[in-house]
């Protein structure tokens, strides 16, 4: 019998924020349909009910008049539905489709990688985040939509005013003054780039828009822009380090892998199931709905957890493992359905198939520093917050 | 109605009777046939909803479109001439009793 939602209250966001999978665990098993009361949200935690949101676009619809992206970011693709959202999907083909990253994107981002790599190189010494993935996440970035003149530590700036933004349930003054600043960062660099591309089209996203037959309005475009910028830089940024610490702590498995490059494939895959860069994102509820046995009403605000649907024992066995053996099954750390990420292609030649090949070749004998701890952090967004390592230079 | 035949990787087969104006890939999964992933749910961005028909269905269609065929290259399993993504595929303008095989696996 349908019940109406539990609350749970059992669990602080610092708590949530250190190690949120216990709590996964927790709600799977006794409230897979939550009401989440530290971070006022609806949560649904198992994989079948989120696939059941993600295929009734009707009933769970990604715009929201609530929402804090539109606020921060202008009326992105992310917070539109049906033939409107299709319609901006369609600007950006030509930058994401799988051909694209493959033709063109896989050459400028192994010459990233490497000039990265050569400068860091001698130092036999390094954290993975703050050195190798945040600038190769953000020179990268910069490319794919179209801003290759900005400076790379803007732009990783502008991403996390961005996300912070977009999270500020708090109305934290200064969070704001950040993301406007941001925002007035990006439009500026559009502005100075806008005649060069015009003149010269090419693959970035901001050429794409520009270029697609019925383009969209130049104020939407801006937007699409920002939500790139805000979703394009940490989750690679992340994921790159939690592979590098996954295969370093699992020796056997980085054994398999220098064996067999080819596996680079499954293991970006089991990373991003094993902690998800986007952790949750948001839908609303159209009318009143049942779903995994609670009722929810019209206006409620849904978070979907797809860090605990890809640790759903229903689905994955001895799912807290990072286990490239695995039986394969998709999972959904890229989400599902209209959503889908965009930029799923990118990250995949990006991460997967370019740096973490190229660091492994590359530094001889990596391995994590013994002197110091990498550390995890974050909920809704998680990854390493450092992965210090070193290697025979 | 438009009667279609699935066959499973193990060699098994299902019938499914399709609703008109639904895709190969929507019919698979609301009948609860296995073998379908549709990590995109038809948004043409993923490729795990990849099929093989029967040669007289395959040719009785219109081809694939640009992105559907640049997509099919990044199939998990080999594509075949008749290869195409389920989502693209309107049970409509298939032929009565059209035969659609399954990939041994799509991730
Ligand atoms: C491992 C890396 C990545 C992960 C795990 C990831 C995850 C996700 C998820 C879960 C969504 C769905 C959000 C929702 O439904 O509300 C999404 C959407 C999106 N992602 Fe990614 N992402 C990654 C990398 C990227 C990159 C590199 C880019 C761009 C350069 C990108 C661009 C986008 C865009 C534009 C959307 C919105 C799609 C839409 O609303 O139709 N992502 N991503
Ligand atoms: S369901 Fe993703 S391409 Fe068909």
């Amino acid at each position: 019998m349908a019940i109406s939602v539990p609350e749970y209250d059992g669990v602080t966001l610092e708590q949530m924020y250190d190690d949120p999978y216990p709590t996964y665990a927790m709600l799977r098993k006794d409230a897979p349909v939550a009401w989440l009361k530290p971070a006022n949200i609806h949560v649904v935690t198992k994989y079948e009910d989120i696939m059941q949101v993600e295929r009734d676009q009707e009933t769970f619809p990604s715009y929201d008049n609530r929402s804090l992206m539109i606020k921060v970011m202008g009326h992105t693709l992310m917070r539109r539905d049906g033939d409107d959202h299709k319609r901006h999907r369609k600007s950006l083909e030509r930058t994401f489709s799988p051909v694209s990253v493959k033709r063109h994107w896989k050459p400028i981002f192994e010459r990233i990688a490497d000039e990265i790599i050569d400068d860091l190189y001698d130092k036999g010494q390094a954290d993975i985040f703050a050195d190798f993935a945040a600038p190769y996440a953000s020179r990268c970035l910069k490319e794919v939509i179209g801003l290759p003149n900005m400076d790379w530590q803007d732009l990783s700036t502008w991403s996390q005013a961005f996300m912070d933004g977009v999270g500020n349930y708090g109305n934290d003054p200064e969070t704001w003054a950040r993301a406007k600043a941001a925002f007035e960062g990006i439009d500026n660099a559009i502005e100075d780039h806008y005649d060069g591309l015009k003149a010269n089209p090419d693959y970035s996203a901001l050429s794409s828009m520009f270029e697609v037959e019925d383009p969209i309005d130049m104020a939407d475009i801006r937007a699409n822009i920002k939500v790139i910028v805000g979703g394009g830089l940490n989750e690679p940024r992340d994921v790159t380090c939690t592979i590098v610490y996954a295969l370093l702590t699992n020796p056997d498995q980085l054994k398999k892998f220098l064996a067999n490059p080819a596996l680079y494939k499954t293991i970006f895959e089991e990373a991003v199931r094993w902690v998800s860069p986007i952790g949750m994102y948001p839908r609303k509820v159209s009318k009143r709905v049942e779903i995994g046995g609670a009722i929810l009403d019209e206006g409620d605000a849904l978070g979907l957890v797809v860090a605990s649907a890809n640790r759903d024992s229903d689905r994955f066995e001895n799912a807290d493992k990072f286990d490239i053996d695995r039986e394969k099954m998709a999972h959904i750390g890229f989400g599902a359905g209209p959503h889908f990420c965009a930029g799923t292609w990118v990250a995949r030649a990006q991460v997967g198939e370019i740096a973490i090949p190229k660091l492994f070749e590359r530094l001889p004998n990596l391995r994590l520093d013994p002197e110091h701890e990498s550390k995890f952090g974050g909920w809704v967004f998680r990854g390493p917050l450092s992965v210090p390592v070193v290697w025979d230079a | 109605m438009t009667k279609l035949t699935f066959i499973l990787p193990d060699g098994s087969s299902q019938e499914v009777e399709a609703t008109a104006g639904h895709s190969v890939m929507k019919t698979a999964i609301s009948n609860s046939v296995n073998g379908i992933v549709a990590e995109c749910n038809g948004s043409l961005a993923c490729a795990t909803c990849h099929v093989f028909l029967d040669d007289a269905s395959a040719a009785q269609i219109d081809p694939p479109g640009e992105t559907e065929n640049d997509l099919l290259d990044f199939a998990a399993v080999e594509r075949q001439p008749t290869s195409r993504l389920s989502c693209q595929v309107m049970v409509d303008n298939l032929p009565d009793g059209a035969v659609i095989t399954m990939p041994e696996t799509q991730v």
